[in-house]
């Protein structure tokens, strides 16, 4: 705490007539600023040398019926620590407008396209003000997140056309991709520029998936909101509910019991194997290496077989519960667990040293989609993406939740941003979780798996709470409304900031390696269009 | 080389590796019988993703790893829907992807089916009423075959499959 208050006294020592007021969050401090000043806080905190504050999550609250105003908070990890610091402003009555932090802040971009659509508040200054979640059929006005619109409001078709970024000149032309695509993935729609076989720009054009699941969340009580949160990414099933739970838990103060803590990192990890393994083998498969894909896939394949003996779900649901964990574990399924990743651990390592004696895979995955560190670091890109381009960023150890708190890990870091770097994060991420899992069977508490909440919060408190998904870190945010029923639930998958950050990955490289590196990246776009 | 032979031959064979589902509870109707009639042993499968959490998607993919290898029962994926016998839809159709399910519809030659592919496909799931939902696929575009499941396992899917084959046998040559 000392570090990052230190930062508070800096702030309030250059910025002091700016804050409004001062008061912490769950042990994050928050500070109260006027509307105007925003931007130039912002700024110096982010490129302050001594801060270095990257833009975690900036969101925005519709405090009606019951006050008129609006609330946009933006949250900072700064640099040295990755302490959290948390500004807030206030948009009162009918005021709609509030100054973009986009002009100095890249990774402000996405949030405040998004806030506009979603509620209808223009950030002034704002250098992209094209729709984003909205697409343009639909009709003006509609603001899915205002209280006053209905979850239920059947929307009309309007007519319009998404402007893409145009290059113009001899040779250059325009591939659309999607947005449905050659494989079985998700849809989104890519936009490439190119001039002969390199890519000279990607636009990015998403949220196809949009399902409304935050205007979903408003209908739904605190304790009962688990299978949605499940259902937000389907592959990230258990990091989603778990910083749902986790953060439903800190406002309703629930103390989670030792063992379900140690139950949730062991099902946290299970996912990232399933999910680290598949994608291996995937990158390979893209290189046209089908060996490693079909042993990965058959790898991959036990574990979700464990995982459905274990839980009865192949994707772990109903594991996570507001207040600890549903499904408790004995001794010998503990034991079946370590010994089947045993076997696999054994198998991969024999898979990898096969891939790392092939030159030609090696000569396709190095320096192909490179994010280097500044554009990794201006675009806050986050987890296993930003760990392969030297943001040494990772939520276990930096904010441990579930038993981290307990665990020792060591954190995969490489700096060369290519595909190469991304597969070995992944690799090394996969000994680390078997090992984590190992330590989890050696060290795992008797007692309950679970504490029922009994607290109803107060209306218009909240909490948020951060995980270490397999993608990177999933962030939520809830706010009680009446009675036990949710006001705001924030959502933040790992894929909304690196979405942006793979635009300036694929650039000079040529569009057959863009499935390999997007490969490499994996983002969902469920997650991401939510 | 050496080392990559002695893991083939050391892994062996694992196809079939997989508890078998139990019979589904929605039986095939005869019109569905009928129309995948032409396709006899062979189906050409175009995934088509409408809103779906990606669950559905992983359980497709899973179906042709080493495990489930459903092109052992003819069942081949296809990368456009133009080569496409029958599509595949997953999720409760967004207002974003209306357009597109249409398109893609359209876009499949005759004759062909439809295989609504979970609860949000059948149903909409937990997204039903949603204003960004206007689902589920049959309210957009004519479904024959529908596989409930959130998600159903590559094993119910298979199933599913295989009932869709063994349906035309009574009524094919």
């Amino acid at each position: 705490m000392a570090d990052v208050m230190a930062g508070v006294e800096q702030l309030k020592a250059a910025y002091g007539n700016s804050v409004v007021e001062m008061s912490p969050v769950h042990s994050t401090p928050r500070l109260k600023l006027n509307k105007e000043d925003v931007p130039v806080v912002a700024h110096y905190l982010h490129t302050h040398p001594s801060l270095r504050g990257a833009l975690s999550l900036l969101w925005a609250v519709d405090h009606r019926p019951h006050e008129a105003r609006y609330e946009l908070c933006y949250l900072f990890t700064l640099a040295e620590r990755k302490d959290w610091l948390l500004l807030c402003t206030d948009l009162e009555g009918d005021d709609r407008l509030f100054r973009s932090i986009t002009p100095h802040i890249h990774a402000a971009k996405w949030y405040e396209r998004e806030i506009r659509d979603m509620f209808g508040l223009i950030p002034v200054g704002h250098p992209d003000m094209r729709r984003l979640v909205r697409h343009e059929h639909w009709p003006k006005g509609a603001h899915p997140l205002k209280k006053d619109f209905q979850w239920d409001t059947v929307l009309e078709r309007a007519q319009g056309n998404y402007a893409f970024r145009r290059i113009e000149g001899e040779g250059v032309f325009e591939v659309p991709v999607g947005p449905i695509h050659a494989g079985i993935i998700e849809p989104g729609h890519f936009r490439f520029s190119v001039a002969g076989e390199p890519i000279m720009q990607l636009e990015v054009h998403h949220f196809w998936k949009h399902r409304g699941v935050e205007k979903l969340f408003e209908r739904e009580r605190l304790t009962e909101a688990v299978p949605l949160a499940e259902r937000v990414s389907g592959d990230t099933t258990v990091g989603h509910s778990l910083a749902y739970c986790q953060a439903v838990e800190t406002l309703m103060q629930v103390e989670v019991p030792r063992r379900a803590r140690y139950l949730r990192s062991l099902f946290l990890e299970l996912e990232r194997l399933h999910n680290h393994l598949g994608d291996v083998g995937a990158i390979c498969n893209d290189t046209a290496y089908a060996l490693p894909h079909a042993h990965c896939g058959r790898l991959k394949e036990r574990i979700m077989q464990l995982n459905d003996r274990l839980t009865g779900s192949r994707f772990l649901r109903g594991v996570n519960r507001v207040g600890g964990v549903g499904i408790d574990l004995t001794h010998e399924q503990l034991t079946q667990v370590v010994t089947e990743l045993d076997s696999i651990e054994t198998e991969f390592t024999d898979l990898e040293k096969i891939l790392f004696a092939n030159a030609s895979l090696t000569d396709r995955l190095e320096t192909t989609g490179i994010l280097t560190e500044r554009t990794a670091w201006d675009h806050a890109a986050i987890g296993l993406v930003g760990r392969a381009s030297g943001i040494d960023r990772d939520i276990r150890r930096d904010h441990p939740f579930a038993a981290y708190d307990e665990l020792l890990l060591k954190v995969a870091l490489y700096r060369y941003g290519d595909v190469r770097a991304r597969m070995r994060v992944r690799i090394d991420e996969i000994h680390e979780s078997i090992r984590l899992i190992r330590d989890i069977k050696r060290h795992i508490p008797q007692g309950p798996g679970l504490t029922l909440p009994t607290r109803v919060p107060a209306r218009g408190t909240w909490a948020f709470s951060a995980v270490e998904g397999w993608r990177g870190e999933i962030l939520y945010v809830v706010m009680a409304g009446e009675a036990g029923q949710i006001h705001r639930c924030k959502v933040r998958d790992p894929s909304f900031v690196n979405w942006p950050a793979i635009q300036w990955a694929v650039l000079g490289n040529i569009i057959p390696d863009f499935p390999l590196i997007n490969k490499s990246f994996n983002l969902s776009y469920a997650g991401n269009d939510l | 080389m050496f080392r990559i032979i002695r893991k083939s031959l050391r892994t062996g064979v694992v196809t079939g590796r997989y508890s078998k589902a139990e019979a589904s509870p929605e039986r095939i109707s005869p019109e569905a019988a009928e129309k995948t009639k032409p396709f006899r042993r062979s189906l050409t499968i175009r995934e088509v993703d409408t809103g779906s959490c990606n669950a559905c998607e992983m359980e497709m993919n899973a179906l042709a790893n080493p495990v489930y290898d459903v092109e052992r029962f003819g069942v081949h994926i296809a990368a456009s829907p133009r080569h496409a016998d029958a599509l595949v839809v997953t999720g409760p159709v967004t207002v974003n992807m209306e357009r597109a399910l249409k398109d893609v519809y359209k876009q499949t030659p005759d004759p062909k089916i439809v295989i609504a592919l979970g609860d949000c496909a059948v149903h909409c799931g937990m997204f039903k009423g949603s204003y960004a939902v206007t689902g589920p696929v049959e309210r957009h575009i004519p479904v024959d075959i529908r596989i409930t499941g959130c998600p159903p396992r590559p094993s119910e899917i298979l199933k599913a499959l295989s009932e869709l084959r063994d349906g035309q046998r009574p009524s094919g040559s």
